[in-house]
């Protein structure tokens, strides 16, 4: 199991953080756009599947999987979007984003009276702390190849 | 009397996660409100009087309400450690780390991982070293108030070298 990247999204589509762990291929356009493509296309995927689901949508999109890596994806209420990619063994990804969103993002970013919200995240604390809980989670096996 | 006992039942230490952020919260957005409200910004120096003094007037009133079970305190350093266990165990949650004193006067109170100041950074990077002295203002002006209803003059500062820990130098004023 690997976890290869991380994107959180503000509501408004910035960019605010991003980190990569095992990531082979790069996209070969700069990170901004990337950040553009990848906002527009979770954008356009929610609203298909809210659109085209034959019953109540309820938590709406999830994850998608290819043949090679899972997306998994998980908004908050407050329209915070955390993205994750990862191979296609991992399981439950979205409890790591969920405890991403509650022990780190609240705790070091809400509660930090010097970050500016819906800014790009600059608090070290903050990275580091992401890193950390990553790095200790069962989904996390950092393999050097 | 009844009042009192209804009172009593409500103890600092019972409150849930909602009171405490409640607090810092409020507090960010008093150190926002009095930067953006102060025009001169000399040398970088940041205007944080008004600030220290509603941490004054707070820790007036706090005292009243947090010795009430209390006899008088016999001397000085009672009082000192009176701020440094009860006081700050029921405001912070915590007690201070290291009580200092020359006995002329000059306290030390450091706390090495101040509420305030918890989520802010972390002793391996120096990010947000500048910025953060304006978190301590209002604390400064608590503990200044406190003493002060308790029959201490001082003045108060404070010192940051390494977030999230910090000092406050107590310095009494011998009339």
């Amino acid at each position: 199991m690997t976890i290869h990247n991380l994107y959180i999204f503000s509501k408004n589509g910035t960019l605010l953080y991003y980190a990569e762990w095992n990531r082979l291929n790069k996209s070969g356009i700069t990170k901004e756009e990337e950040a553009k493509l990848m906002y527009g296309m979770l954008f356009s995927i929610k609203s298909f599947v809210n659109k085209i689901s034959p019953l109540d949508p309820k938590e709406g999109f999830l994850y998608y999987k290819t043949s090679k890596y899972t997306l998994h994806y998980f908004e908050t209420p407050s329209g915070l979007k955390f993205v994750l990619n990862t191979d296609n063994a991992t399981q439950n990804a979205r409890e790591l984003l969920q405890q991403l969103y509650r022990e780190v993002y609240l705790e070091y970013v809400v509660k930090n009276p010097l970050c500016q919200l819906n800014e790009p995240i600059q608090s070290e604390l903050f990275k580091l702390k992401t890193d950390e809980l990553f790095k200790k989670s069962p989904l996390f096996l950092s393999r050097s190849i | 009397m009844r009042q009192q006992m209804i009172d009593t039942k409500t103890t600092p230490h019972s409150s849930g996660e909602a009171d405490e952020c409640l607090f810092e919260y409020l507090h960010a957005e008093m150190v926002n409100y009095t930067l953006s409200k102060s025009s001169n910004n000399k040398e970088g120096e940041e205007e944080l009087s008004r600030l220290e003094w509603m941490g004054f007037s707070v820790g007036y009133r706090i005292i009243e309400r947090l010795t009430r079970e209390w006899n008088r305190f016999k001397d000085e350093l009672d009082m000192i450690k009176f701020i440094c266990t009860d006081f700050w165990a029921s405001l912070y949650h915590k007690q201070i780390d290291n009580l200092r004193t020359n006995h002329h006067g000059v306290y030390v109170l450091q706390d090495n991982s101040f509420r305030l100041l918890e989520k802010v950074g972390t002793n391996s990077n120096k990010q947000y070293l500048q910025e953060s002295p304006r978190l301590l203002a209002f604390t400064c002006g608590l503990l200044r108030g406190s003493l002060a209803n308790l029959g201490i003059i001082s003045t108060v500062n404070a010192e940051i070298s390494t977030l999230p820990s910090c000092k406050f130098h107590v310095q009494v004023q011998r009339i």
